[in-house]
């Protein structure tokens, strides 16, 4: 299982040193204006093809990129229903705070948990590689973070259930 | 488990009966307290009988039917006795209407000592009492039931309402007495918390060394013996606990305890759920700051810099200010490469890499800007 995980890593690395070519580009709709490409997608020669990395059938990526802009979007493993509370509650506080890490989305992409978005003006005030590193990183301590979590959550259940049980001993 | 629905004794009651136990002078009071579960208390104390409380007590019937045909109960009133010291407490009859107890508090009778803070803290507990007394009387009445009446009233649940909105059913069947909790939570994740701490429950009783504990179940749907039942009461989104209660529990203390443990599951489930969705929120905060800080730490060497030339900083959250550092640009070179010759730096914290870097650093820089060069005539 851990090599799976290597080899989806290693692939979204690949890929992201790709896609991660961006330029500034003014927007070609309205004067002045320079918005991220990827979003508005209203100019179809500036957009790439997006790229669909999926580890299983739960665990995908996907990699969209354009002229200007880049977005991730992440979609994470929930094997039963704690998971799947615990994971949309820790990932909505994250993208709620997505000041504090910039390059996060406040909103996932429709079918994903968590998306980021990267632009031309990140990859000019940031190293390219420590920005693919940050992202693998954050991937990977997102599935620890929830087995932790679910793992907490069932031993507390299992120490108060055994506190309950001792008082009618 | 320190919380206050928990506790036997009223904390309110209990604050001020001691009040008017301590008072120098006696103090005249009317006042209405009213708490969680419909339980209200009403104290009363004039100037005309000084050092007398009248204390009435409200306690919500678990069951109207069975309440209503056994008046104060066998274990309500063996408590107040037993707490009577020198007459310093008395029931009063007739109970003040729409209470169900009344009793006449001597509190000159009661001794100022530690022990005052002991009876007090009983008296506080009076209104317990009566509501788990309810529950022990019935307990007691179905295990003592004839075999022939166990045929007849068996699969006939009793409905308890302790809780607004939330009933539970006790059930008599041939060797044992059931007790069923329909469960039920506003939020999604409520149920989902409360489903796992009841599979929790179900593995912890069934392991070995739980075998004096009842046996716990739990089931999405309601079980048969609740066939008939009222279509409101057996809807939930957090399916049915069940626990079997045998005749030995019925005997003795283990029937206080046991008791006051049933009338207070629902409670018990909802502060654990509570609980924990505190401790995720914690949990997801501590791991935002490690995120955060692994942010930081991948800023490396270039936070330095920033040290000294704070206008130079891009806006934003100022974790972001080490990666935002690591500009390409040549100015930005230079500028660190003066500050690692700069003296005004101190080092206090470790940072890793910081000796490969500097002596790669002073590798480029040769050209020391103080050599001078003679002037050619």
């Amino acid at each position: 299982m851990a090599s799976t995980l290597r080899l989806y890593s290693t692939c979204i690395r690949n890929t992201l040193e790709a896609a991660m070519c961006l330029q500034n580009f003014p927007c070609q709709e309205v004067e002045r204006h320079n918005k991220p490409e990827v979003e508005l997608k209203t100019s179809p020669e500036l957009i790439l093809n997006p790229v669909l990395i999926c580890r299983n059938e739960a665990e995908k990526c996907l990699i969209e990129t354009s002229i200007n802009s880049l977005r991730i979007s992440l979609k994470v493993k929930q094997a039963d229903e704690l998971e799947n509370i615990l994971t949309k509650k820790f990932l909505r506080f994250l993208s709620m705070r997505a000041e504090a890490f910039q390059v996060l989305r406040r909103k996932p992409v429709p079918g994903y948990d968590i998306s980021f978005l990267i632009t031309n003006y990140h990859c000019e005030d940031m190293q390219k590689g420590k920005l693919i590193d940050f992202i693998i990183q954050f991937m990977e301590d997102i599935d620890k973070e929830i087995s932790e979590l679910k793992m907490s959550v069932n031993t507390r259940g299992r120490l108060v259930a055994a506190e309950f049980l001792k008082q009618f001993i | 488990m320190a919380m206050a629905c928990f506790d036997r004794a009223s904390p309110a009651l209990k604050k001020t009966l001691l009040e008017l136990h301590s008072a120098e002078k006696p103090v005249e009071i009317d006042q209405h307290i009213h708490e969680f579960n419909a339980v209200r208390y009403h104290i009363q104390s004039s100037d005309s009988e000084p050092f007398l409380a009248h204390l009435s007590i409200s306690t919500p019937l678990l069951s109207e039917e069975f309440s209503r045909s056994h008046g104060l109960s066998f274990d309500a009133a063996q408590m107040i006795r037993d707490i009577r010291t020198d007459d310093a407490i008395e029931i009063v009859e007739p109970a003040k209407e729409g209470y169900q107890l009344t009793l006449r508090i001597h509190l000159s009778k009661i001794p100022r000592r530690k022990e005052s803070v002991k009876i007090i803290a009983q008296i506080s507990t009076v209104q317990a009492v009566l509501l788990s007394s309810q529950l022990k009387e019935m307990l007691r009445t179905m295990n003592f039931t004839s075999k022939e009446q166990v045929h007849a009233v068996m699969h006939k649940p009793i409905r308890l309402v302790y809780q607004q909105r939330e009933p539970f059913f006790v059930i008599r069947q041939p060797t044992k007495i059931t007790a069923v909790f329909p469960m039920r939570f506003k939020e999604d994740s409520d149920v989902i918390i409360a489903t796992a701490f009841f599979q929790e429950l179900m593995d912890v009783g069934s392991r070995e060394g739980w075998a004096k504990a009842p046996l716990c179940t739990w089931s999405p749907i309601p079980p048969p013996e609740l066939r008939g039942e009222l279509l409101e009461d057996l809807s939930t989104n957090c399916g049915f606990v069940s626990f079997d209660i045998t005749a030995r529990r019925i005997k003795g203390k283990k029937l206080d305890k046991m008791v006051w443990s049933l009338l207070n599951f629902h409670a018990f489930v909802k502060h654990h759920v509570k609980c924990t969705r505190g401790f995720i929120q914690r949990r997801m905060r501590k791991r935002l700051d490690n995120l955060i800080e692994i942010l930081r730490n991948k800023g490396g060497p270039e936070e330095e810099e920033e040290e000294e030339e704070p206008n130079n900083e891009p806006g934003g959250c100022g974790c972001m200010r080490s990666l935002a550092g690591t500009s390409r640009s040549k100015a930005t070179l230079e500028r660190r490469r003066r500050s690692l010759f700069s003296n005004k730096i101190r080092y206090s914290i470790k940072v890793r890499g910081w000796v490969r870097f500097r002596h790669r650093l002073s590798k480029i820089s040769k050209f020391s800007p103080r050599l001078r060069y003679p002037k050619l005539d």
